[in-house]
């Protein structure tokens, strides 16, 4: 699910970056440094959508540096277990479900015994997430269709 | 690793999800199945969490009394156990209500992990927030050092794909009014995103709301009477289902205004 929220971060900033355009500087190094930026406590960081406040510098001892406390707002991402999301099925391998069948082939899918649902690359899926791994840079789920109301939205082999 | 609620009888199809009563009897099975042993132990700690969620999003419905029980439960708690594979169903004897109540999605996990100062997004309105930027940044594209991050281009995409409706103002709106039943923040914006057809497929898929069905049913009894008596002349529904189909059918109307 998509967040908005109120994160905090202290920002270096070489001197050469002081002078009238500080702030825009400032918001620049923060685009540049966060967005894309995955945690597992937050998720992605889709985008920065304003500054809320950009405290005072702090000269760091013994270099030029400051460290400016930045409070800004943005968008972020993060999947979690329970939630229900929309999905596009971008490959097909073979962790097979009790009661589909796979089929190998140029389009590798899963068919169901009466093959009235089919499961393979492009297809939309309706999922409930039943576990997340977080890494450095990178969130992964694991998901399950078995349940009600849960399955392929949209077949583009139907359509 | 993880295991699965198992259930009956259910296709992996959407379009073919069981009727009400299906759906019902379903749950009933599952109840006796736990019974028998069956591995639940994973939508247990899910139970846990969800308290938590209640007592932190602080959403306005929010009665601090609704869980008290396991007011204490921690997140991390509750995925311990699920990992460990060894499903202890607890041995007293519950009633239904409280089976359902442990069988909560782990949909607050999340909510235990952030802060305060969180707004949950419905897809729709993280595109109106992100499709701003975007065109702020074909403004600023004349600078080279700016550009759009990889996650943006994906964010948006995804949001796009996710997004129903095409005014999130009066779907927010029409979903608020089901606040004052307890429905959280988080869960409005699981009910939006997914455009839900039917009662049945909220409550499949938002399970943390059969609780608030049982808790709530007397509050929402005093609501959905002038409900039941203008919009539906059917005394078989549950009140709190008339009043998710209700809202439900607004939320589409509402779409379908946006849209034109």
């Amino acid at each position: 699910m998509f967040f908005h929220i109120v994160l905090e971060r202290n920002m270096q900033l070489h001197p050469r970056h002081f002078g009238r355009s500080l702030r825009e500087n400032i918001v620049s190094k923060l685009m540049k440094d966060v967005e894309g930026t995955c945690s597992g406590r937050h998720g992605f960081v889709v985008a920065i959508t304003g500054i809320e406040n950009i405290g005072k510098g702090l000269i760091r001892d013994g270099t030029g540096f400051v460290t400016f406390p930045v409070k800004y707002q943005c968008v972020v991402f993060r999947p979690f277990k329970g939630e229900i999301l929309e999905a596009v099925v971008t490959m097909v391998n073979k962790l097979i479900p009790d009661d589909m069948e796979f089929q190998s082939g140029d389009m590798p899918n899963y068919t169901t015994s009466d093959g009235s649902v089919k499961i393979q690359k492009d297809s939309e899926v309706r999922l409930k997430i039943i576990g997340t791994r977080v890494d450095a840079t990178e969130i992964f789920c694991i998901g399950t269709i078995k349940d009600d109301f849960l399955g392929v939205i949209n077949d583009p082999a139907a359509a | 690793m993880f295991t699965m609620p198992q259930k009956k009888g259910v296709k992996s199809s959407l379009k073919s999800a069981s009727g009400k009563e299906g759906t019902l009897k379903g749950k009933d099975d599952n109840s006796i199945k736990s019974k028998k042993g069956r591995k639940v132990q994973f939508d247990t700690g899910a139970g846990e969490a969800h308290l938590n969620f209640s007592s932190k999003s602080g959403g306005k419905g929010d009665t601090p009394t609704t869980f008290p029980k396991a007011g204490g439960g921690q997140a991390g708690k509750g995925d311990k156990t699920f990992s460990s594979g060894k499903s202890s169903v607890p041995k007293t004897p519950q009633p239904l209500e409280l089976r359902i109540e442990n069988g909560l999605c782990q949909l607050p996990t999340i909510y235990v992990e952030l802060p305060e100062n969180v707004k949950c997004l419905m897809a729709c309105e993280a595109v109106d927030i992100l499709q701003v930027i975007q065109e702020q940044m074909v403004l600023l594209s004349k600078d080279p050092t700016i550009k759009a991050s990889l996650a943006f281009d994906r964010g948006l995409q995804y949001a796009k794909r996710g997004s129903h409706y095409t005014n999130p103002q009066s779907v927010r709106k029409v979903l608020e009014t089901l606040t004052k039943y307890g429905v959280t923040d988080g869960e409005m914006c699981i009910i939006a995103d997914v455009c839900p057809e039917t009662a049945d497929e909220v409550f499949a898929l938002v399970p943390s709301l059969k609780a608030k069905l049982t808790l709530l049913v007397w509050e929402m009894r005093i609501w959905t009477v002038p409900v039941v008596k203008t919009c539906m002349d059917d005394s078989h529904l549950h009140p709190f289902e008339i009043c998710t189909t209700f809202s439900c059918h607004l939320s589409c109307a509402a779409g379908t205004e946006g849209a034109m």
